[in-house]
């Protein structure tokens, strides 16, 4: 009698054991998985002297260079998962004159996909002068930077409102920090 | 797409379903052939005993020491990114996931000696054991969940990955002896024959980035991670896609023709008094050497990278950025390039420790019952056990509370309760029947959890058929 109700008991447990499941649980919500970092990746920076604007006793328009063969923005990862981007530039002016900025996108046959410029303000007194730019890079423009396989930065000096040009002795210097803000979303 | 996926649902396999070794149930119930091989002085109660090939031993068990399946998918209608997120900074990189199986392929025993009480019991066999731990990489989960335009200062710690794996087969002879009436002893060797092995669990380094002093920010790079494999490399890239040949190769190694190691276990078991027993046993002491079939990876270096500086060619230093460019280009690209080498490396199996104290009362007093006075007579036990087991960061712990009961000549019974990483209402239970020869065992634990196992930071599951012989006739 009593053994009969133990092997019930015992039954009942390996009922248990076989029936068990999972409940209340719904794994395909794993569809909505998605990651979205934000990276934050130094660019470029640069540190000028009023004084190398002059050469052979004449004042520089411009001066300019290339970052050639890039291959980041035209990486498979980044043109399937790159959402949007922002260049953020610092300029530091302690020169009393106006500088522009300018920042040339090209692509693998050097052709212009996006170009953007600004201005850093002049220091009357000598002081830094600090000017912020931000160049927020979406849709048509985010096409345009996954494209980049070049970049041509130029530093432009705007002619003096006094007509004064800078010389070898010129004092002050411009200073340029820029750094950059990729989001990402990454899903199944 | 698909490939994602794989990688994704492997992931989330290797998160939820990780395995442990605390055999809390098997330990010490003398009635099932197999619990000589968590005590190897435990005195297994039969003449003889041959297991069934393939199914005297079958154990499979999980744990996840933070969380369970049911954390991340349960179907309340919670945004499920936002339930990772919780999960992605609740947990700590000393969570960690763990798998354990092992399965005997044969195995058998039996008693011998001088004289009619045969004081010496032989057992021996052979089994695959599969152990994988992997901690929770905390910092990397963040680092790939936030990123680090918002961690600016935080140092992202690289020795969070830290993940084990192997599979062994593993032959064994044991021999059981009697030295005294109180003290039994124990001691078991064994050859490992590796089938896999994965151990990245020396990874140190670190990822900043900071506020830069020449650019907006400045980012450094400490690499010094490093990941060795055995047994793995040949099945992977070997030239023919012909599984047969894999199938050998697997075969062979099942049968010595793997990475070799050498082991030992040991066993006491002390009888106080007639009530009164204490054990304990340590538990696959070795090292397996790595020597064939080698591929390791590692990456080291460090760098800080602060941006590009553009000299302008006009300027008289005459690098230009592009000449820039391509020197931090280079610079990555050897920060970050693996290097690979068939470099021989030693692993030591984890070491497994349990001790018990044991006490037993309350004789038979059925009028009907004819069954033969096995322990003393005493039907029941209580006791507690200790387990614990050697992991890369820091042993894990389990405490165990135990009833055993003889109900009948036939079937006997232990209920457990056990503490561990994984949860504090760990209730177990096993059974070993026997008809005729015929002994049949399954144990479970966590049956708490059974209801809905998506909930479950743990369980475990063991079962096994063997033909066991003169039961009852020993003391």
């Amino acid at each position: 009698m009593q053994k009969r109700k133990i092997y019930s008991i015992l039954y009942s447990f390996i009922i248990l054991m076989i029936t068990s499941c999972v409940k209340d649980v719904d794994f395909d919500q794993a569809d909505d998985f998605s990651l979205t970092p934000v990276l934050a990746a130094s660019v470029v920076y640069t540190n000028v002297e009023a004084s190398r604007f002059s050469e052979n006793g004449m004042e520089l328009e411009t001066v300019s260079d290339t970052i050639a063969n890039i291959e980041i923005f035209t990486d498979d990862f980044v043109i399937d998962n790159l959402v949007k981007a922002e260049l953020i530039f610092e300029a530091t002016n302690s020169i009393n004159r106006t500088f522009g900025l300018q920042v040339d996108f090209l692509n693998e046959i050097d052709e212009i996909q996006h170009s953007f410029l600004f201005d850093a303000s002049p220091s009357p007194l000598g002081d830094e002068v600090l000017t912020e730019y931000i160049e927020v890079f979406e849709d048509v423009t985010l096409e345009a930077l996954k494209m980049t396989r070049k970049m041509i930065i130029t530093l432009r000096l705007y002619p003096s409102n006094d007509g004064s040009s800078l010389d070898e002795d010129s004092a002050g210097e411009i200073g340029l920090k820029s750094r950059g803000t990729f989001y990402l979303n990454l899903s199944l | 797409m698909f490939g994602n996926r794989l990688i994704y649902i492997i992931l989330i396999f290797a998160m939820h379903y990780s395995f442990t070794q605390n055999k809390q149930l098997l330990f010490g119930f003398n009635d099932i052939p197999q619990s000589v091989m968590v005590n190897p002085s435990t005195t297994l109660d039969n003449n003889w005993f041959v297991g069934f090939p393939l199914l005297s031993h079958f154990h499979v068990n999980f744990g996840s020491s933070g969380m369970s399946a049911f954390d991340l998918f349960a179907d309340d209608g919670r945004d499920f990114n936002s339930k990772l997120q919780s999960l992605i900074f609740r947990l700590d990189d000393n969570d960690f996931f763990t798998a354990t199986q092992s399965l005997d392929v044969f195995s058998g025993g039996f008693a011998f000696g001088k004289g009619i009480e045969k004081d010496r019991y032989l057992s021996f066999g052979m089994y695959i054991e599969t152990d994988v731990i992997a901690y929770y990489p905390k910092d990397y989960a963040i680092l790939a969940y936030e990123g680090n335009a918002s961690n600016i200062g935080r140092v992202f710690d690289l020795s969070d990955l830290n993940v084990r794996g192997e599979v062994v087969s593993v032959f064994h002879v044991g021999i059981t002896k009697k030295v005294n009436n109180k003290l039994t002893v124990g001691a078991r060797g064994k050859i490992y024959s590796s089938i896999f092995n994965i151990n990245s669990t020396e990874n140190r380094g670190t990822f900043t980035t900071q506020v830069g002093q020449n650019n907006l920010l400045s980012h450094t790079f400490n690499l010094d991670l490093s990941v060795n494999t055995s047994g793995i490399g040949s099945l992977i890239d070997d030239d023919n896609s012909d599984i047969s040949n894999d199938i050998k190769t697997l075969r062979r190694r099942l049968l010595f023709g793997g990475n070799l190691g050498l082991g030992l276990d040991f066993g006491f078991t002390y009888e106080a008094s007639e009530q009164l027993v204490f054990e304990g046993s340590l538990l696959d002491f070795g090292f397996i050497r790595h020597n064939k079939d080698l591929e390791n990876y590692s990456l080291s270096g460090s760098y800080v990278y602060e941006g590009i500086n553009p000299l302008f060619p006009e300027m008289p230093d005459g690098q230009t950025a592009e000449d820039y460019w391509d020197e931090v280009a280079d610079n990555f690209e050897e920060l970050f390039e693996v290097d690979s080498t068939k470099t021989k490396y030693t692993t030591w199996r984890p070491v497994k420790l349990n001790a018990a104290v044991r006490y037993k009362f309350g004789k038979k007093n059925s009028k009907d019952c004819n069954c033969l006075a096995e322990d003393g007579g005493y039907l029941n036990a209580v006791g507690a056990q200790l387990y614990a087991i050697k992991r890369p960061k820091a042993p894990q712990l389990a405490l165990t509370a135990f009833y055993y009961r003889r109900v009948f000549n036939d079937l006997s019974v232990k209920a457990t309760y056990t503490i561990d990483s994984f949860s504090f209402t760990n209730m177990g239970f096993g059974l070993s029947t026997d008809i005729g020869p015929l002994n049949f065992y399954l144990l479970a634990d966590n049956l708490l959890e059974y209801q809905n196992i998506a909930k479950a930071q743990s369980a475990s599951l063991q079962f096994g058929l063997n033909l066991v012989f003169g039961k009852g006739q020993k003391q």
